[in-house]
């Protein structure tokens, strides 16, 4: 380890100690009400309270967002190979989907939850909406920037349309299509959390909006940094994998 | 012995933003078989529309294409081949994987293709780089294994685009030997498009000369001699003199067109 | 021409479709095209919901704020992270291992904070526009091109002229996009908020609508949230040109 990567890392660790411990000390000495802000330990403890039904609602809440994760994958590569490589559909239909994908889709939530009530569909649905369009346009843009040699040379060689998609541009948007699977997750998984919020009656959504709601600060920040935890080991394994398939790139 | 390859008067106009440009005119030409024809020219000239045209890629305005006596509509893998300057390999696919490309398109079963390519591996002086992937191999590697990917199909006629044009001037002559090599000893029909009159000189049988554009043969000169060629020889210098002397005016004509 | 006629020709058809089915299921739930307009009519005229105008300006007051905070604290701690290179590798993985958090899970904490009232959005937004605009400084420092810096310094400018003079304009295109991000995030993080629970400002009128079932009047909301939101946008936009325009 190089003398820097040591005070990074010394750096990192005196910042977190310093801060649990500063927090502790300000909880205890009673500056801050403990309704609003729970000391450290207390939320230690709130774990253990907690715990079986946090990790029950946190499996519901991965439960829902695996189901939205796998739907938005699968049409937004579709959609995105369908519409990306045939030039008029992009054409036309580009402005239409950059108006649908930055349109933000909480606004829509109240109306689905009016057709599908409360509870897993409208979860899932809403979940699938918020991962489908950036990767519909991750992948649209990624057919477009299949270097064009490649596509000649496969026609000089004799490749039919079938080949053309099937060993060439598939290929050829791996990347695109891992960094979409990278971000949808994250979207897909904000997109139920919303829903349970708002209209939840399981999931780390509706555990989160109740505690805060039952004014249970230490119960809450306990399971706030367990969804969050969970969050980012997600996305760290995805990175792993990602790099993994990644070999030829270089 | 009637020619391989046809071109009659054929013309190109491609529409641009700033109205429609006229990429070939009226331009002629015939390859016999087994010949390596040099298409040489200044830039703009139209001669990779023309190669294009050859291999099915680009059609033409009015005129003909004919390839063994068959009209050119598209691609046909079966008799003609084309490498491109930049090199096209696939990036995640390994050199061998590159080189069976071809095989693979036209149903070649897995065992039959493998060793058909690891077996050109050898005179590409790719043996030890199957495996790699382009990334990990020099630009003169990437455009052997370009050629060892037309060379595989086994077609009657290679088609070539500067595929020299991106390398270093050692690099390029290297390939130029190796190439003609190869040409020799499969006795394919080449036709190479090129900037380097060192190039057209040393490995055609004939060299075409293009006009700025819009596109038309000026001349062809005719190379007979024996390969390898001395190139300081009094007659490879008289040629060379004659040749940048019909290059030079076109060359400048484009240039002033800029 | 002929691309725009075919957009609009689209878009027509799925007006008519939509038009055709809504009233065929059941028009009160799905809200045909033809019952949207009289029903922004209403709301534009101050009728459905009186209390319109000062909503939107509470909801616009909340953005400004937070987008405010979420700038200068972005602009700061993002400095701090691409200046020093410590700092950087300290915190910079923690800043970009807390942004792969879907943000929400923060909002409970902070409703129970901040109440329901304008703060708890108005924080809400402002974590929302923190981080794209951390990254961005961070991002545009990192890709300041060194050899520039080292010109720089050769004609004897200290490290305050070096970074006012060189590195500001240097980043700006990376910058203002970060910006422009951070402004739309900032928008959605105050709307979600007033949505997920609020007394007032555009979120609360439109669940009110969505709790009576005031369907018609839901989507006319929803239509001013929205021209609000591409107001907004728009005008980041312009200032995005013209920064990148100087910049260039």
């Amino acid at each position: 380890m190089s003398a820097e990567t040591l005070r990074v890392r010394l750096l990192q660790a005196a910042s977190v100690l310093a801060l649990l411990a500063a927090w502790e000390g300000v909880a205890r000495a009673g500056w801050v009400d403990p309704l609003f802000v729970p000391a450290p330990s207390a939320v230690a403890r709130a774990f253990a309270r907690i715990g079986p039904s946090a990790l029950a609602g946190l499996g519901d809440t991965l439960f829902k967002t695996a189901v939205a994760y796998v739907l938005s994958v699968v049409l937004g590569v579709l959609f995105g190979v369908a519409i990306g490589s045939v030039r008029a559909l992009r054409e036309v239909l580009s402005p239409f989907v950059v108006a649908v994908y930055g349109m933000p889709k909480i606004l829509v939530l109240p109306w689905i939850v009016l057709i599908l009530g409360f509870g897993t569909a409208p979860a899932i649905v809403y979940g699938t909406i918020h991962g489908f369009f950036p990767i519909l346009v991750l992948v649209m843009g990624g057919v477009r920037d299949v270097d064009r040699t490649l596509v000649t040379v496969a026609r000089a060689f004799g490749a039919s349309t079938w080949q053309l998609y099937w060993k060439v541009l598939l290929p050829a948007i791996v990347p695109t299509v891992l960094a979409g699977m990278r971000l949808g997750i994250v979207f897909c998984l904000l997109g139920v959390l919303i829903v349970e919020m708002f209209a939840g009656v399981r999931g780390m959504g509706h555990v989160l909006g109740s505690l805060a709601n039952g004014f249970q600060a230490p119960e809450l920040f306990a399971a706030t940094a367990l969804v969050s935890a969970s969050s980012i080991a997600i996305v760290l394994a995805l990175d792993t994998l990602n790099d993994r398939l990644s070999h030829w790139r270089g | 012995m009637s020619d391989l390859i046809v071109v009659e008067r054929v013309g190109k106009r491609y529409q641009t933003t700033s109205g429609p440009v006229e990429a070939l005119h009226d331009v002629s030409l015939a390859v016999g078989a087994g010949e390596f024809c040099t298409v040489i020219g200044p830039s703009g000239c139209g001669k990779s529309t023309l190669l294009g045209m050859l291999g099915g890629l680009v059609a033409a305005d009015g005129g003909r294409v004919l390839v063994d006596g068959r009209p050119v509509t598209a691609p046909d893998p079966r008799r003609v081949a084309t490498v491109f300057q930049e090199a096209g390999l696939f990036p995640w696919r390994t050199a061998l994987e590159n080189v069976e490309f071809g095989l693979e398109l036209q149903g070649v079963p897995r065992g039959q293709r493998r060793a058909r390519a690891s077996e050109l591996l050898g005179p590409l002086g790719l043996r030890d780089f199957a495996a790699k992937y382009p990334r990990e191999l020099s630009g003169g590697m990437r455009q052997r294994v370009a050629i060892g990917r037309a060379l595989a199909i086994d077609t009657q006629i290679i088609l070539m685009d500067e595929p020299f044009g991106a390398l270093d001037e050692q690099t390029r002559m290297l390939m130029g030997e190796w190439l003609l090599d190869i040409w020799r000893r499969t006795r394919k029909t080449v036709v190479f498009v090129t900037h380097s009159l060192h190039e057209a000189l040393a490995l055609s049988t004939r060299v075409v000369v293009m006009t700025a554009r819009p596109g038309r043969i000026k001349s062809v000169l005719e190379l007979p001699m024996p390969h390898p060629r001395a190139m300081e020889s009094a007659e490879m210098t008289a040629l060379r003199a004659r040749l940048w002397g019909e290059i030079r005016d076109e060359s400048l004509r484009a240039m002033g067109e800029r | 021409m002929r691309v725009l006629a075919l957009r609009a020709a689209i878009l027509a058809l799925l007006l008519l479709a939509w038009e055709a089915a809504a009233r065929a299921a059941n028009p009160l739930l799905y809200v045909p095209p033809s019952a949207v307009l009289p029903a922004l009519g209403r709301l534009l005229a101050l009728d459905s919901y009186p209390d319109l105008v000062p909503s939107l300006l509470l909801t616009l007051r909340e953005i400004a704020v937070a987008y405010g905070l979420a700038i200068a604290a972005g602009l700061g701690g993002g400095a701090a992270l691409g200046l020093n290179r410590v700092i950087g590798r300290a915190y910079g993985p923690i800043v970009g291992a807390l942004y792969a958090v879907p943000a929400v899970v923060w909002y409970p904490s902070l409703m129970l904070f901040f109440g329901l009232d304008a703060a708890s959005k108005i924080a809400f937004g402002f974590l929302l526009g923190f981080f794209p605009i951390t990254l961005a400084v961070l991002a545009g420092i990192r890709q300041v091109n060194p050899h520039m810096l080292a010109v720089a310094r050769a004609f004897g400018a200290g490290p305050r002229t070096v970074f006012v003079k060189v590195m500001i304009p240097a980043m700006m295109f990376t910058l203002v996009g970060g910006l422009r991000t951070g402004l739309a995030l900032s928008v959605i993080g105050v709307i979600v908020g007033e949505i997920l629970g609020s007394k007032s400002g555009m979120g609360s009128l439109i669940n009110h609508a969505y709790g009576l079932f005031r369907t018609s009047d839901y989507v006319a909301l929803v239509l001013v949230t929205l021209a609000l939101i591409v107001g907004s946008d728009a005008i980041a936009s312009v200032v995005e040109h013209r920064a990148q325009r100087w910049s260039e």
